[in-house]
């Protein structure tokens, strides 16, 4: 064994043995000294001589124990170990000092490990599949429809699957709605009451190509995609669970899901989720064949493939590019300019949550240095005050670097425990942000205190008296401080800590400009009209069974009796359906030709809802001009339908379209003539802050839809108006359930949730920041009054103005903060351009904002300025002078 | 990062803790600490606690070892016992030492002249 491993383990083992080796090695010097008394008394001495003698000829017991002590250990530990029993020491002796450092380290490390939690579960985390890095979402692009991330048709996807040889799969998903993930009502029957599943239908392929292998069974076959071999189902782990309370024996059971039986064949284990964590049942598709060959005009499908080993995505795109182009000379009829965009597949996922989760990500790490300015400059001031005990021991010998140690464990000190209550304030946080971040956080990530978030929490902690903590340790150990008097203060510390003001309102001044231009967004949003009126509407969807009403007529039999007696529920003022509700995007659009216009003139993506007559009535919507589809709009009478304004300003340039006709196609395409017959105010359809597009609504009579969603207006609470309804559907058919039961508010608050959120959290970051900034510039002139008390005192006694004192310490004070804000408003300038996608209706360049900001901060400081110069104001000369 | 001491002082002390504990067998603190006063006729004058730096120095090698035991007036007391790894560091100390030694008198006397 090496002589340098032997003594460490045998230092360890001192280290770990501490107690009963002292004991041991006090035995040993007792019975030395007792040998050398015995001697001495031997030699004729006396007793207690004979003692004293044998310790001064021993040489000190109490030296030797403490030299045997510190050689027997690990040096390093045992010094550290004293370093922090001391540093815990002097934060009890310092209470308010160390309230108030571990506080706000607490708000930063906190802030921190919460926003992680957020950002690190949507951004970070690898999504449930295997070497999930290989997958990539695959789009469908057009500059003609202004398509940039489109759902596919059926037949580009199956030529994308045969024609590539980039990808070992591609496999594709049903998308029909361009809000949420993509999943439909079904129904459970057979399990007591029925009840609604979220479930998706994927292709046979879907399940290999993601690559995670079932908990339980097998996952879809190739051939159960097609018509006929469909009539299987994938449970996820949560019903599983919940409904089939985990049955080992689940698979090879049948179930009964809107009338129709499915074979369970699968169980996936409880991390799996695709897309969203919404989907509790995984279907085939069931298409016939043909769909893959023919469909190639209406777009449906999420498309995901898995790139071949060595195969990078950008190779796939140049691939893919190619087979476009092909399908594009191929079929130009459909294909005109039809590109392909690849993503990872965790991109796109986190594609519309990514610059709000980036921009907060950025805020709190700017919120972190602020707290570390803060704990420098509170640092830097103990640390003067601190000069007397540091000269002590540097006179008692300790060496600079011992001593720039000794202060950098304290910082540790005070970060770790800074870092524990973050973690409780992060914890505490974790609801909050849950609840609030409603739309920033999509249906895939689910936010979890797990292991990375500990670390990210402890990595702060370590990092921050690093940031802290060295400018304030090396200075103090500074050899000078030996001959500094405990009053002097040198000119760079009061500029170190002019400086640290600086930053600290520079990057106060950036936070708040973001959370400014943030809440005006949010205001301007507020005051957008949505085109409706959102008080007192309750609204649900209807999923009427295809195994039950498999035609258009049975189905129009059902919504008409629902729609009759909904309409007469007493207390119910309108009530009406929508194929898509207003602000949860569209199911269906195509292109459209307005009558007389030359052969290659046509609209595109035209957005189709189907409605029944009071639901214009019901919502509040505004009738412009003409008059509502109505029951005299049958299947057996002429076609019209009702369209939106942005439809009439943009398809008709400013003629009146009433009377007009189009087509719902292309002009080729000899669609049949549908006359406008009305015009209604523009409902806001994907969101407040987007514009409205051109909209037709059609009778349901004439254009079959299904699920519809009902509104009712009325003034009864929501709870009796659901129950009312409830109460008339099951009166219709007993098996149907209401689902997505809410109220319009709700839905116009939800559509804001995502802005709320990053605004409220940016706001309290801005809060926190100008609060910790106002504590720096109180602190340093505090201190800078504190010291000068005596000139103070001077002055005023040989007559000086109070008023001109106050001045001077104002001036003094607020000298970083011009600095610091002519500093932090460039770099505000530069830094909130990059948040331009987050704003609504305010350039991220806004001289109110700018306004806003910069009078609140100086508010602020000068504030933060009064106080100190009041008392410089009451500086008693007497006391002054007495205090030399 | 401790404290720097004379190495020759220190690595001298172990020299002659471990030849004693060589030529007489398993001793006790006091016992080695009275051994070298005497061989050294009290040209060395060391605070026998020292001896303790010098036997906890070499116990971390392993060069001694060291147990509990009886002393001859009956008392109870650590006694330290050379090890085989000890020897063979006594034999290459020694040899080194006579070898620096015997070049430090030809030095000196070379000054001398």
């Amino acid at each position: 064994m090496p002589a340098w491993l032997a003594i460490a383990i045998s230092r360890i083992r001192g280290l770990l043995l501490a107690r009963r080796l002292d004991d041991d090695f006090d035995c040993e010097v007792e019975a030395h000294l007792a040998m050398l008394t015995e001697e001495n008394v031997r030699r004729g001495m006396p007793l207690d001589e004979a003692r004293r003698a044998a310790s001064i000829r021993f040489g000190g017991p109490v030296q030797i124990k403490e030299q045997q002590r510190t050689d027997r250990n690990l040096p390093f530990i045992e010094t550290t170990m004293q370093d922090i029993r001391y540093g815990l020491r002097a934060l009890r002796k310092h209470p308010a000092y160390s309230a108030v450092a571990i506080a706000t380290l607490a708000i930063g490390i906190g802030a921190g490990t919460a926003v992680f939690s957020v950002a690190g579960a949507v951004l970070l985390r690898p999504l449930p599949y295997a070497e999930p890095d290989r997958l990539v979402r695959i789009f469908e692009t057009n500059p003609l429809k202004n398509w940039t991330r489109n759902i596919a048709s059926p037949a580009n996807y199956a030529d994308w699957q045969s024609q590539n040889k980039v990808f070992t799969d591609v496999a594709a998903y049903e998308q029909f709605n361009s809000n949420g993930s993509g999943a439909n009502d079904v129904f459970l029957t057979g399990q007591g009451e029925p009840q609604g599943l979220k479930s998706l239908g994927v292709t046979g392929n879907l399940f290999r190509t993601l690559g995670t292998a079932p908990l339980l069974g097998r996952t879809f076959t190739d051939e159960e995609t097609f018509e006929g071999k469909a009539r299987v189902a994938i449970l996820s782990n949560g019903i599983w669970q919940s409904v089939f309370a985990g049955d080992p024996g689940i698979v090879g059971r049948t179930v009964a899901l809107s009338g129709r039986t499915y074979d369970v064949v699968g169980v996936m284990p409880r991390d799996f989720f695709f897309p969203g964590r919404d989907v509790q049942i995984w279907l085939p598709v069931a298409y016939q064949p043909s769909i893959f060959t023919r469909s190639r005009r209406p777009h449906w499908l999420g498309v995901v493939g898995r790139l071949r080993p060595g195969v990078s995505i950008q190779q796939a795109q140049a691939e893919m590019d190619t087979i476009a182009r092909g399908l594009e000379r191929q079929y130009p009829d459909t294909n005109t300019q039809m590109g392909v965009r690849l993503e990872t597949l965790h991109g796109s996922l986190a594609f519309e949550p990514r610059p709000a989760l980036l921009m907060l990500s950025g805020a709190v790490g700017v919120l972190f240095l602020i707290v570390c300015a803060n704990l420098a400059n509170l640092q830097l001031g103990r640390a003067s005050v601190r000069t007397r005990e540091l000269t002590i021991r540097r006179a008692l010998g300790a060496g600079r670097r011992r001593l720039a140690r000794q202060l950098l464990t304290e910082s540790l000190v005070i970060s770790v425990s800074g870092g524990v209550l973050g973690f409780g304030l992060a914890v505490l946080a974790r609801a909050a942000l849950v609840r609030l971040a409603a739309s920033t956080i999509p249906l895939f990530a689910e936010v979890r205190l797990d292991r990375s978030v500990v670390l990210f929490d402890v990595a702060l902690s370590l990092i921050a008296p690093v940031v802290f903590g060295v400018i304030p340790a090396l200075r103090s150990s500074r050899p000078e401080g030996l001959n500094e008097r405990s009053d002097a203060v040198s000119r760079d510390a009061r500029f170190l800590r002019g400086a640290l003001v600086a930053a600290e309102v520079a990057l106060s001044v950036v936070l708040v400009v973001g959370a400014v231009l943030l809440v005006r967004s949010l205001m301007r949003l507020q005051a957008v009209d949505p085109g409706f009126d959102q008080e007192h509407v309750v609204t649900f969807k209807l999923t009427l069974p295809t195994a039950r009403y498999p035609g258009n007529v049975e189905r129009l039999r059902a919504w008409l009796e629902i729609d009759r007696r909904l309409r007469e529920v007493p207390g119910v003022q309108a009530a009406g359906a929508a194929s898509t509700l207003a602000l949860r995007g569209f199911t269906w659009t195509g292109d459209s030709t307005v009558e007389g216009r030359a052969e290659n003139d046509y609209e595109r993506e035209l957005r189709h809802k189907s409605v029944t007559p009071d639901y214009f009535k019901a919502m509040g919507i505004p009738l412009i001009a003409g008059r509502n589809v109505d029951d005299r709009d049958g299947i057996d009478q002429p076609a019209v339908t009702v369209v939106n304004q942005a439809l009439a300003q943009q398809y008709f340039r400013g003629a009146d379209p009433i009377g007009k006709r189009i087509t719902f196609g292309r002009p080729q395409d000899r669609a049949p003539w549908i006359t406008i017959v009305g015009v209604v105010a523009d409902e806001k359809q994907d969101g407040l802050d987007k514009v409205v597009q051109p909209q037709v609504y059609s009778s349901v009579r004439q254009q079959m839809q299904n699920p519809l969603t009902f509104a009712l207006r009325s003034n009864l609470d929501e709870a009796s108006v659901v129950a009312a309804a409830r109460r008339e559907v099951q009166a219709v058919d007993r098996d149907l359930a209401l689902t997505s039961v809410t109220t319009m508010k709700a839905v116009v608050d939800e559509s804001m949730g995502d802005h709320r959120f990053r605004t409220a959290l940016l706001s309290v970051f801005a809060g926190v920041a100008l609060f910790l900034a106002a504590l720096g510039i109180y602190g340093v002139l505090a201190y800078f009054v504190s010291q000068r008390s005596r000139e103070l005192g001077i002055r005023l006694a040989l007559g000086a103005k109070p008023k001109a004192l106050f001045q001077m310490v104002v001036t003094q004070g607020m000298r970083p903060v011009a600095v610091g804000a002519t500093v932090g408003l460039l770099g505000a300038v530069a830094l909130t351009t990059l948040m331009q996608s987050l704003l609504f209706g305010v350039g991220a360049i806004d001289p109110a904002t700018y306004a806003v900001a910069t009078v609140t901060l100086t508010a602020i400081s000068l504030a933060a300025c009064a106080i100190p110069a009041l008392r410089a104001t009451r500086v008693d000369p007497l006391v002054a002078l007495r205090d030399e | 990062m401790g404290e720097a001491k004379s190495d020759i002082l220190q690595g001298t002390l172990d020299l002659m803790v471990l030849q004693t504990l060589d030529a007489m067998g398993p001793l006790h603190g006091y016992g080695i600490a009275r051994r070298i006063e005497q061989i050294s006729e009290d040209v060395l004058q060391l605070n026998q606690g020292t001896i303790y730096a010098s036997l906890l120095r070499l116990q971390q090698r392993r060069w001694i070892s060291a147990s509990w035991g009886t002393s001859d007036n009956n008392r109870k007391a650590k006694f330290y016992a050379i090890t085989r790894a000890g020897r063979k560091q006594l034999a290459a100390e020694a040899q080194n030492w006579e070898r620096i030694s015997g070049v430090i008198v030809r030095l000196l006397r070379l000054a001398e002249r």
